[in-house]
């Protein structure tokens, strides 16, 4: 009897490591807040990295799809209800993550006997102003961490994802327009992906500026784009990288 | 016992795996009364549909106000005009708001016409038990894109109030005003030279505030509209581009023009 604790304990910490081995080749996703808007970023197969949720409210993940569909079904489900129940205006990322998606990722991950959800999670939240952006960083267990403006990325590793956010942070100013920060999410995915070093300098380095190029080939880049500003109630659409001039 | 799953998408299941009923009432054997207070109308013009509404709401003799938006844009590609009961028809709109978005979100692909055009079909039968004791009843106007056809075109559809719904050629009008609406609608359709499906926008516009002008002189609970006091009406178009609103402003230059 005693020592079931510690088998607990062991069965969680198998738990751990056996998502972040199945998720380790995850391609790694970006949300960047910009003074008109949240630029949503990842690369996949189409309709497979970056979601519209609610209104004002975008998500971008990476993981077993069938678990980012399940999770992205659930927040579009809460946030939905919640908007019918009281109004649009009430669905809050705070809420959405702190009451729905976190203690239900927490539940599965230490409910050692069902499988656990194989994703990292990045919702955003357009507010009226850049200050009153919000983004919120969701692990597979649960944990969650919520930022106002700046800029996040999900990847993985969790060494690798603090790199590239540190790194995008230093290279996009928040008057960036969108096509600039775009080149630089998928600069930052191309080092992700391709294990290359993050440039230390201002300067970026030709294999950097064309490198993502051709990594995307056959790939779908996909955009999402939380317009601070419009005319109904829906801010989130979805680009292309022509649409961006890119 | 289990537990209701919703339905991938339908918001409705989803409503229904919480218990909230949002439309329920109890059934009756009062007969349904004539719908009141109320009129709205769509015609098709030379670019899409214009759908149009007073702004009066009444409870019997009484004039409640002279501000209600009775044109309700349900999507980026879809109108509804609600005629009748106000407290239904305003339910009824925003459920199909939350539905349409909630599929559409969900489902990653809009709901199609003919399922948006049933949708409202439901929400009117499952108020059959307050329309039969004639304290609910809602007669709506419903106009949404196709957007299965290589060229989008926008349709007109009319309800009755148990739910059958039935697709306009020309035009659609309903509430207290409908008959002369309907009556000069015809008359112009037949006779009229050019006909409403061949007028442009501002002629569209122009005759939709006639329209509303005539009507408001037959029935006293058309609000119709007013230059003196800055009445105007609710007037929206929806085409391929999707919904534009006809402001007040723009009413006003129209019509004087």
């Amino acid at each position: 009897m005693i020592e079931e604790p510690y088998r607990w304990l062991e069965a969680v910490e198998n738990r751990r490591e056996y998502v972040r081995d199945q998720i380790k080749e995850g391609s790694p996703a970006f949300a960047v807040c910009l003074k008109d808007g949240i630029l949503l970023l990842g690369v996949g197969t189409g309709n497979s990295k970056v979601f519209e949720i609610f209104d004002r409210h975008g998500l971008v993940g990476l993981g077993h799809p069938a678990d980012i569909e399940k999770l992205r079904q659930t927040a579009i489900d809460s946030a939905h209800m919640e908007a019918f129940i009281r109004a649009p205006e009430d669905v809050g990322l705070r809420r959405l993550v702190s009451f729905t998606l976190g203690p239900q990722l927490k539940t599965s991950f230490e409910q050692i006997f069902g499988a656990p959800y194989l994703i990292e999670l990045l919702l955003a939240e357009i507010g009226s102003t850049p200050e009153n952006d919000l983004l919120a960083r969701v692990h597979f267990d649960g944990r969650f961490e919520l930022q106002t403006g700046g800029a996040a990325a999900v990847a993985s590793q969790p060494e690798t994802e603090r790199t590239a956010t540190e790194w995008i942070a230093k290279r996009i100013e928040s008057s960036a327009n969108r096509k600039d920060a775009a080149e630089i999410l998928l600069q930052a995915w191309w080092c992700v992906t391709e294990k290359k070093p993050f440039p230390d300098d201002t300067t970026t380095s030709e294999d950097v500026r064309t490198g993502w190029r051709e990594r995307v080939a056959g790939k779908t880049v996909e955009i999402g784009w939380l317009a601070r500003t419009g005319k109904g109630r829906t801010r989130f659409e979805s680009l292309s990288l022509p649409q961006l001039g890119l | 016992m289990s537990e209701l799953s919703p339905i991938g998408g339908d918001f409705l299941s989803l409503l229904a795996a919480h218990q909230i009923s949002p439309i329920c009432g109890q059934k009756s054997q009062s007969a349904p009364v004539e719908t009141q207070a109320t009129t709205v109308f769509a015609f098709h013009f030379r670019d899409g549909v214009l759908m149009a509404g007073d702004r009066r709401a009444t409870a019997g003799n009484i004039i409640v106000t002279d501000h209600v938006e009775k044109i309700i844009e349900v999507d980026a590609c879809s109108l509804l005009a609600i005629a009748g009961v106000p407290a239904m028809a305003f339910e009824m709109a925003r459920v199909l708001q939350s539905s349409f978005e909630h599929y559409r979100r969900s489902q990653l692909q809009p709901l199609s016409l003919p399922a948006k055009v049933r949708a409202l079909a439901r929400l009117l039968r499952e108020n059959l038990p307050l329309t039969m004791q004639g304290v609910g009843i809602v007669a709506p106007l419903f106009a949404g894109l196709d957007q299965a056809m290589k060229q989008p075109v926008a349709q007109i559809y009319f309800y009755d109030p148990l739910g059958a719904q039935f697709q306009a050629v020309g035009f659609a009008a309903s509430g207290s005003g409908a008959q002369t609406i309907r009556s000069v609608l015809s008359f112009q359709e037949r006779f009229g030279n050019p006909k409403p499906s061949e007028f442009d926008l501002r002629e569209a516009v122009r005759f939709a505030l006639r329209l509303l002008i005539v009507a408001s002189e037959f029935d006293s609970a058309t609000g119709g509209v007013n230059q003196d006091t800055n009445s105007f009406a609710t007037l929206k178009t929806l085409d391929s581009q999707g919904v534009q609103d006809i402001d007040a402003a723009q009413q006003s230059e129209i019509l004087m023009s």
